[in-house]
Formats: C-alpha cells, structure tokens, sequence
C-alpha cells in the first residue's frame, strides 16, 4: 500500500493505473499476504466496534442486542474514575518519553563507541535479553529484588536500617514502571538506532577527524543528524501511542499500588468492561482511545513532515 | 462477595482442580443483562419439582457425617480406601450414543482418545468425546459457543461464572429441560442421582425448573476459613481453641511477625473474616427493609481491622503488594503462617506440597468465631454445589434418558466400583493397589488424574486422602467442630438473573478496589465510605438494592 501511496506522490501522475498495476504487479502479489492477514485480523473486527453503541448481550448477538446511541460514551464523559484512567495514562506516557525515549539511543551510541565486536556482542546481548521475559517474570524479579520482603530490604532490616517502599509506593510508581521499562526494553529498543549508525558513512568520520573535529563534534554534526530520521520516525510512532503504556505491566500492579495510580485506559477497559461483563462500556472506552490516538498519530506525522522530516512516510 | 472472589480468581489462577471436591462453591448470585432471562427460585415453586432424596448407604464411612440445621451436613470422611467395593449399575448404561463433552480443566489437558477414554466409553456403553477445557479461561471460551449457538451435548458451566455464560438466558433455548425426567420421584429411576441431596439441585434449577446435574454436592461449603501452620503453632503451644475474638488474631500478629527473619504472621484473610464483624454475606433483611453489605457499619468495621492489620505490618509485604498467586509458596515456605483461604486447598496435593517445603508441615483451620469474641459464631452457608453440568436442547428425549443413565454411571457413591473406575481407572493400567489405597500409574497421572467425567456428574463429596488420613481427620473434625455455626444466607441458593446494569452495579468494582486499597493500609476508612456513597448515588447501587427488594425479595422472600 505505501509503495502505491508514495509512487503516486513521488511522481508526477502520468502513468495510468493499469500500467502502474502491471508494473509493480510482482511488489503487490508479495505485499497481499500481510494484506489479506491485515484485512481479516485488524479490519474485520472493526466491525465488533457496533457494540459501543449498544447494549451488548453476547447471547443476542450484535445483531439482536438493543441499540443504546451514545449512552455509553455519556457514561464514560461522565465517570470520574474514566477521567482518572486518562490522566494516569498521560501522565505515565510523559514521563516514560523524558525518561524512556532518549535511553535507547543513549545505549546505542555507546555500543557504537565500543571497538571490539565480541565485548559489543556481549553487551548486547545481555541488554536484549530482558526483552524476551514476560511482564510476570520481570515484575517478580523486581519483587523479590525490591519488593517489601525483597533481598534489598531485607537486608536494610537485618542491619537495622529503615525500609524502603519501592513497589507499593503510589508516589514514586511512574518512576518505577519507567525504570521496569528501561530495564526490559531498552536493549530491544537499541537495535533500530544501531542499524541506522551502521548505515553512516564510515569516511564522514575520518574526513571530519582529519579536519580536526573531536569526538564531540563528529557526535553533533555527523552521528546526530544520520540518526535524525529513524528518531523522528520513533518519536511519531510514539506519540501515536500516547495512550498505550501497556497492560499487563499495570494488571499487575494494580493491587501493589491501588487503582487510583495505576489505572490506565486499557485496565480500566478491562475491568469496567470484561470483567464486569459491561462489554459496551469497555468497547466505547477502547474506541474513544482508539480515536485519540489516531488524531495524535496523525497530528505527530504533520508536525514532522512540517519540519521536513519523512515521518511515517515520505510525503 | 463470593462472586467478586471468583471473578478474580481466574486471574489469579487459584483454583485448583484438586482442592474441588470438598471446595465450599461460592455464592453466584448474578446472572447477566440483557431481557429475556428465566426468573428467580421460588420457595414453593421449588418443591414441586425437587428431586427426590434416597440417600445411599451401602458403603460406610469411618467417619460419619454430622448434621447442623436445614441443609447442613459435613461431608463423611473415608481412611484408606474401601477394600470392598460393591458396583451399583448393571450392565452398560448406554446405548451407543455419540456425544461430545466440554469441562473445565485445571491442569494439564490429557491427550485425546487416550486410554482412560476408551475405557470408559466402553464401560459406560456411548461414545463421550472429551473436551476439557482450560479451566482458568473457561468463561472466555464458553460464552463464544453460546454466541454462536454451538454448545457441546453435555458441558459444565461453573455457577460462579453464570453472568459470564448468562446460564439464565441459556435454560430452555440452548440448555434442555430436565424436569420431567428427574423431578419428585422420576429421580428414582437413576438411584445415584437420588443420592445428591435435594439442596444441590438448587443450584442447577431456574425459574422453578431443573436443567443442571450438580457434581461435588456437600452440605458444608463455606466461603473459606482462616487457616494456620498448624506444626509450627503447635510447637510455639498456640491451639485454634485460644484464638476467640479479632483481638486474639491481632494479638498473634504481633507474636508470630518477624519480620527480620523474613516470617510475616498474615496473608490476606479480609474475604474469609468480614462475616465475623457481623456483616452479611452480601445481603441481610432488618425489620423487612433489605440492607446490602456495603450499608452496614459491620462491614467498615471488618476493614477497618483488617487495614489496622497491615499497618501493624503483620502482613506479608508481597501479599500487600497484590502478589496472590505466591500466597501458597509463601504458606509452604513458613514466610506466612496465617491465611485466609478456601476449604478445597485442605486435601492430599496441600499435604504433599508442604511437605516437600518442610517435613513436619500441617495445616489447620481456626474454628469460626465471632470478632467480639461474644456473641455466638455463624458463618454462611453456600449453596450446596457450584459445579453444574447442562445436556443440550437439541438432543432428543430418548438421548437425555441415555446421557442421565451415563450420569447415573458417573454419581456412584464414593468406593464404589463406578467411583473407582471414574477416578482411578483400570487397575493394573491407571492405578496399581499400594498399601491398600489406588496408586496411579504414569498412564492414571496422565490421563486420569487430570478429572473430566467428574465435572459432568459426581456423588456427594466425600472426604478422602489416600495415604494422607491425617488430612481427612483434621478435616472432618474442622467440620464436625463448626458445622452448628453454619446458617444459610438471605436469597441462598436462589439463582437470580438480573438486568445488565443491576448485574454492573452489583460486581461494584469501584467499591472492590478502594476496599482492597483500604485493607492494605493505603487508604482510609473515609474513602471507603465515600466510595460506597458514590457506588449508591452514581455507581447504580441504589437501583440495584430498589431492584432485588422489588423483584427478589418481595415476590420470592429471602431463601433461608
């Protein structure tokens, strides 16, 4: 779809569909799988959305469930603890892209810096591998680590000093799932930064070193700007999913800290939809989530093709 | 109440397949939105069609059971394993039927058409294709089959999940009638169903009608109790008889705690001590007006101890922390040694596994008592199962008779030769005779042990542990000691099916969760109220309390 979509705009639009069709008919016969799995898997469930205006009886069937207009979104505008959600979310997200966002690429220049590839392998290595463990596993290692009765802790009472609320302290949460994150994804997260520095070219350095540039401003003018791109890409993609910090993470959570911390939109989804059996409720909160996320992933890919920058693609 | 502990299990994974047989089922008192619901158990509607109960007495227990008031019995309790045991069916009970079956499963599924399968089929005359299913995600899987109006023949629907599976809006259009088969004395034609006493029907009957076949019936399900490391209490002189008011609990707080070396006293006991404040299950009639749990000054009360228990820091940081699928590691490791608790965990995999943590490990239960240490204890009955199975409408009236003899079959009263063989297997192949009590083999661990047939229908639980007596004996006398406190709840065992909204309004999760916070010493008992005044005002509690004294109990009285 994106080769079309740029083809068009790339080109002055001379060449009539059908020539284009047979000219690329290879790139969309192998682009049609991902498409027909797109089709079936994302866009058919659209269709679920119908719920949200309902009151949804999953015996009825969406056909048979009584139609409900927008009652349900006047319960969500109206419900304090939806609010509450919102503002957990946003407040997470924000705090998560001052402290998150830069670390991976913080990571990835230094790995770069590092000249022997099997100290490079390692590191890597080591900082990938929290990204394969569940949320389960890394929230537990951070109990038994940091937890009440966690070795850290416990180790503060058998030398008589005062304990220290780490995981069930509803103040300083947004800085502890910041920290689980980096902890767990910021390895993964290097991988996209480290092929865009592997594509720099190698004799930009050395000219620029010649020219008497230090480490510094080489990092400046030549490794900053050839990352520029695959940053502003990152950046949109997360603005785009401002409301998204995850689920599991917080399901988990949610009793250590109480709800009124860790409730984002998508427990609050769960909870006050699915495991109430209010599905309407949980489908209106989840499509007005997924409205605003749109609106903000579109506003984000603007605000970088307005700075010249390629966003999500090149315009 | 009982609803919300349920609801949350399934997350928490802590219900074990094991711990069913004598596991207190938990009240169900919702059933989901939506209009076309079958009404509410009437008293007298009820005992039309009841079935008949012709206990069966032709194996003897070696510990009796002992009865409380209406309904109450504890279960009979079995050393060993009986050497003679007698069949109760003759000949195949089918006809060479072909049916599928759907149960839920907390394990490991077996592998299909496997031994034990073929086995059965042959002794019980049909072809039963099994098809258990993860028990911890049934009420996701179920409701997709209602949807598209594809049930098995014959399938288990958990009582506490029926607003999940909206059992009521199921009977009579996809779930068959059983009525005219099974009531009154029509029972007597299937002599190990008329051996389920009349209470466990209850809970499969709607709309003064019958359409479920109860398994594990018992006349002592409770909630929970407040169980105890009984080895280490012991050794610390500290007796269940000691413990008689909410301060004598608190005071074992600040004994048992040590927190440097990493043993806290409590795990979570809030679900299984509210009622000793005094506060209702969920619902109490004062002076004719229908008062709900969340009104009553009780209920403050019990979180308010509760919340001074955590802040005492007697309390297991991890337990605080939300973290109850440790609860047992943390029990076993000797890290808590208090817990509030289900009566199913008491059985032979309990004693195993705390054994393997520590050899000298018992478990005990804390008779109930009431918080003031005064006034007499009560504890609340349950209905008398939660494990219901249904046959499909669409089967024929001589396919029912065939599938309830195949039922019949698989209710045969505790070591029998039917029970040995629906929970054991073939001798020789799934289980081999040690020391006088079934042994299974690798094959029985496999593909026996991991219960299916028992979900469609079982006699009356009995309590039983083979190799493992002192877990029957602590059991039967935890019961006998405390079945005169158990009394039945307002709408016990009533099955009501509300609207949608009511059906919201009662989960309350806004309420449930500041509660958790508040039992864990993060908030304060004014947030609580403040929460169940906007669950009243906003949340739809005042509807729902307007709604049950309207539909529940001005046309059909409290139940008890």
């Amino acid at each position: 779809m994106t080769t079309l979509r740029s083809d068009r705009a790339g080109r002055p639009a001379k060449l009539s569909w059908r020539i284009r069709l047979r000219r690329d008919r290879s790139l969309i016969l192998m682009t049609l799988p991902a498409v027909v799995l797109l089709v079936v898997f994302n866009y058919v469930p659209l269709f679920g959305l119908a719920t949200a205006f309902q009151e949804y009886d999953p015996l009825a069937g969406v056909w048979q469930s009584t139609w409900a207009g927008l009652y349900q979104f006047e319960r969500l505008l109206g419900d304090s603890l939806f609010w509450g959600a919102l503002k957990n979310t946003l407040y997470l997200s924000f705090v998560q892209l001052i402290l998150f966002f830069p670390v991976p690429i913080a990571l990835a220049l230094l790995l770069n810096s590092v000249l022997s590839q099997r100290i490079r392998n390692f590191f890597q290595s080591v900082v990938y591998l929290p990204h394969f463990f569940s949320w389960v596993l890394a929230i537990t290692i951070f109990q038994q680590m940091l937890g009440g009765a966690g070795a850290l802790n416990q180790f503060l009472r058998s030398n008589d000093i005062g304990t220290w609320d780490i995981m069930t302290n509803p103040d300083t949460f947004a800085l502890l799932v910041t920290s689980q994150v980096i902890w767990k994804e910021a390895g993964w997260g290097i991988i996209v930064f480290l092929a865009a520095l592997a594509a720099i070219n190698t004799d930009l350095y050395e000219a620029a070193a010649a020219d008497g540039a230090g480490r510094w401003r080489r990092l400046w003018h030549i490794t900053l700007p050839g990352l520029r791109a695959v940053i502003v890409l990152m950046l949109v993609l997360r603005l785009g999913n401002a409301l998204t910090v995850g689920f599991e993470q917080f399901l988990i959570q949610r009793n250590a800290v109480g709800h009124d911390t860790a409730e984002v939109l998508d427990t609050f989804s769960f909870y006050y939809g699915i495991a109430t059996g209010d599905y309407s409720y949980g489908a209106a909160a989840g499509l007005f989530k997924s409205v605003i996320s749109l609106l903000l992933i579109w506003g984000a890919n603007k605000l970088a093709h307005a700075f010249g920058e390629d966003g999500l693609y090149r315009k | 109440m009982g609803n919300e502990l349920n609801r949350r299990s399934f997350l928490n994974a802590a219900v074990s397949a094991a711990g069913l047989v004598a596991m207190g089922p938990l009240l169900s008192a919702c059933g989901g939105g939506g209009p076309q619901r079958a009404g509410v158990n009437s008293e007298s509607g009820l005992k039309a069609v009841l079935p008949a109960y012709v206990p069966n007495t032709s194996i003897k227990p070696d510990i009796p059971s002992v009865a409380g008031g209406p309904d109450v019995l504890t279960d009979p309790g079995f050393l060993g394993y009986p050497a003679n045991r007698p069949a109760t069916v003759s000949g195949v009970p089918g006809k060479g039927g072909r049916y599928s079956a759907v149960t839920p499963l907390w394990g490991t599924i077996p592998p299909a058409d496997n031994s034990f399968y073929q086995a059965m089929n042959k002794a019980l005359g049909v072809t039963l294709d099994m098809k258990p299913a993860d028990g911890n995600n049934y009420n996701t899987i179920i409701p997709t089959m209602t949807a598209a109006k594809k049930l098995p023949d014959w399938i288990n629907l958990p009582g506490w999940w029926n607003p999940a599976f909206n059992t009521a809006g199921l009977v009579g259009n996809q779930l068959a009638d059983l009525t005219p088969y099974l009531s009154g004395d029509n029972i007597k034609k299937y002599p190990n169903l008329a051996a389920i006493p009349s209470a466990a029907w209850r809970a499969g009957a709607w709309g003064d009608k019958l359409y479920g076949i109860p398994s594990f019936a018992t006349g002592c399900g409770v909630a929970g109790a407040i169980m105890y490391r009984r080895d280490i209490l012991d050794a610390k002189g500290i007796t269940a008889d000691q413990v008689k008011s909410a301060d004598d609990l608190m005071n074992l707080g600040k004994e048992l705690t040590d927190a440097k070396g990493g043993v806290w006293a409590f795990d979570d006991v809030y679900r299984y001590f509210y009622t000793a404040f005094g506060a209702p299950l969920k619902w109490k009639v004062d002076n004719g007006k229908l008062i709900h749990l969340f009104e009553t000054q009780e209920f403050l009360d019990a979180a308010d101890w509760h919340r001074k228990l955590a802040v005492a820091g007697y309390i297991h940081p991890d337990a605080l922390a939300g973290d109850n699928a440790g609860g047992n590691t943390r029990f076993y490791s000797g890290k808590t040694l208090i817990s509030g608790g289900g009566l199913g965990v008491w059985n032979l995999a309990d004693l195993q596994s705390g054994q393997a943590a520590n050899p000298n490990f018992r478990r005990g239960a804390f008779n109930f008592f009431a918080a003031d240490g005064k006034s007499a204890p009560r504890v609340d009955l349950n209905p008398a199962t939660n494990i219901v199975s249904y046959l499909n409408a669409n089967l024929k009236p001589e396919q029912i008779e065939e599938l309830l003899s195949v039922a019949n079959y698989l209710a045969a009263p505790f070591g029998s030769a039917e029970y040995t063989m629906v929970n054991f297997g073939v001798e020789g192949t799934h289980f081999t005779m040690k020391d006088g009590v079934p042994t299974p083999t690798e094959a029985g661990q496999k593909e026996v042990q991991a219960k299916t047939y028992p979900f469609l229908a079982s006699a009356p639980a009995a309590i039983n542990n083979p190799n493992g007596d002192i877990v029957t004996k602590d059991l039967a006398a935890w019961q006998a000691a405390n079945v005169k406190a158990m009394a039945k709840p307002v709408f016990w065992s009533m099955n009501i099916s509300m609207p949608s909204a009511q059906a919201t309004a009662e989960a309350a999760q806004p309420v449930e969760d500041t509660l958790k916070d508040v039992i864990h010493g993060k908030k304060s008992i004014q947030d609580l109220k403040d929460s169940v005044a906007n669950w009243k005002s906003s949340g739809g509690g005042d509807r729902l309390i307007q709604w049950t004294n309207d539909n529940v109990l001005q046309k059909h009285g409290t139940g008890q």
